[in-house]
């Protein structure tokens, strides 16, 4: 059942991972100091990983 | 200074002696009606958990077969090893129920050839042989009768049971010569009345075995979606259920009328390629988050993605394969009252000074 059809996380988590040096940075902008996180301390960083992971999702 | 002089001044104080006569009844009377607080009869009702949510995760979980089944791993890994508490006990169990069965996992443990690899004959009958019959109970109809067509069914008298809530028990004092549990009760709202009931159908001198996720499960999980959730939208909202410690478990057991207690720990850590593959096989299980005041709907994909980056960052080590998530299991046993039973002597009873049987030495 579930075979035949992808399902959307499995894509999702399929795109996530064409970009794990944009990951690595974000990780490790954000567990640098981990009992002082803000929001959007480490935008710079997740806009790359957002940006590098929209682009591997429109890819066929 | 003794308190005598600090208080002098203050009693004699004019304003102290004013006599205040008018409008002084209303709140003369409603001060006489002051007594000592105490609680309100009956248990205050614990919501943790909302029961019906808990209820469909579990009943779509089953319904997806294949995946149900896929991601049974845990729980037929927990059941087996419970279930090898039981070779301890040289006992026959004409009459035993599983509480929260799953999918009757328990029933699959204590059907498999030989569970006893030290046994003297070099081979051991299945536990199975020395229980007359086993009534397996749970919410879920979907996920009770899952394998109910499954060859382990032949092989013991069973008896599948659904019911409304695992929390009230249908059962009469004094039924079953041992209860046993196997990852269900982490998910009940009100742990020391569950408990109190399964001491009442118990027989006396019989055992309670249970097994239940605890303290640190998944706190990776629980950390990094922390962590992205406080980056990403400025606060936290719980996405990991709450639950029971170690060190509370004897006190509840304890509570509920429990004798002889043996609690222990275990962990197992499970290598995932990615956090979605985790948190798909926690749904696949019917182990899902069921919060009461969870946030509803989907956890957002900036969310997700941060919390992926994280995870890895902040848990993987070097040279490992995958992701780890860590299910921390308690294992409790506890024995209703009975005659006979071996019993701690009265405190101050004891006639050897531990220090002398110890060698001695300073402390």
């Amino acid at each position: 059942m579930a075979s035949t059809k992808t399902r959307p996380i499995e894509k999702f988590a399929k795109a996530a991972s064409k970009c794990s040096v944009e990951a690595a940075a974000y990780g490790k902008c954000v567990v640098a100091d981990y009992n002082a996180v803000q929001k959007d301390i480490c935008a710079k960083e997740f806009m790359k990983l957002k940006d590098c992971f929209l682009a591997a999702s429109k890819k066929p | 200074m003794s308190l005598a002089r600090v208080f002098r001044p203050a009693v004699r104080s004019p304003r102290l002696y004013t006599p205040r006569t008018p409008t002084y009844t209303a709140s003369s009377s409603c001060l006489s009606r002051r007594t000592y607080a105490s609680q309100t009869p009956g248990n205050p009702v614990m919501e943790v958990f909302n029961r019906k949510t808990k209820h469909l995760q579990k009943d779509r979980a089953a319904r997806n077969i294949d995946e149900s089944r896929k991601t049974d791993y845990i729980k037929d890994e927990v059941a087996t090893r419970l279930c090898e508490r039981l070779l301890d006990i040289k006992r026959t169990f004409p009459q035993v129920l599983d509480l929260g069965a799953n999918s009757c996992n328990i029933a699959r443990a204590l059907t498999m050839p030989d569970p006893d690899p030290d046994a003297p004959g070099g081979s051991s009958p299945p536990l199975s042989t020395r229980i007359s019959h086993l009534t397996c109970i749970d919410t879920s109809e979907a996920l009770l009768h899952r394998d109910a067509d499954e060859p382990f069914n032949s092989q013991m008298a069973l008896t599948r049971q659904v019911v409304p809530n695992l929390e009230s028990l249908p059962f009469a004092e004094n039924s079953f010569d041992a209860v046993l549990s196997s990852l269900s009760i982490h998910w009940i709202n009100d742990l020391p009345s569950l408990l109190a009931q399964v001491n009442s159908i118990l027989k006396p001198d019989c055992p309670f075995i249970a097994a239940m996720f605890g303290g640190d499960t998944l706190f990776e999980l629980r950390t990094s979606l922390q962590l992205a959730d406080l980056e990403r939208r400025g606060g936290v909202s719980p996405h990991v259920s709450p639950l029971a410690d170690v060190k509370d478990v004897g006190g509840l057991l304890n509570k509920a009328g429990f004798k002889m207690l043996t609690v222990d720990v275990e962990d197992i850590v499970v290598e995932f390629p990615d956090t979605f593959a985790l948190m798909q096989d926690l749904q696949a299980m019917g182990e899902n988050n069921a919060i009461l005041h969870r946030e509803l709907g989907p956890i957002s994909r900036d969310v997700l993605l941060a919390n992926e980056a994280i995870y890895r960052q902040l848990h993987m080590q070097e040279g490992d394969r995958g992701v780890p998530a860590t299910f921390r299991l308690i294992y409790m046993i506890g024995w209703k009252e009975g005659e006979g039973q071996a019993k701690p002597l009265e405190r101050g009873s004891g006639q050897l000074n531990l220090k002398d049987l110890l060698g001695g030495g300073s402390f």
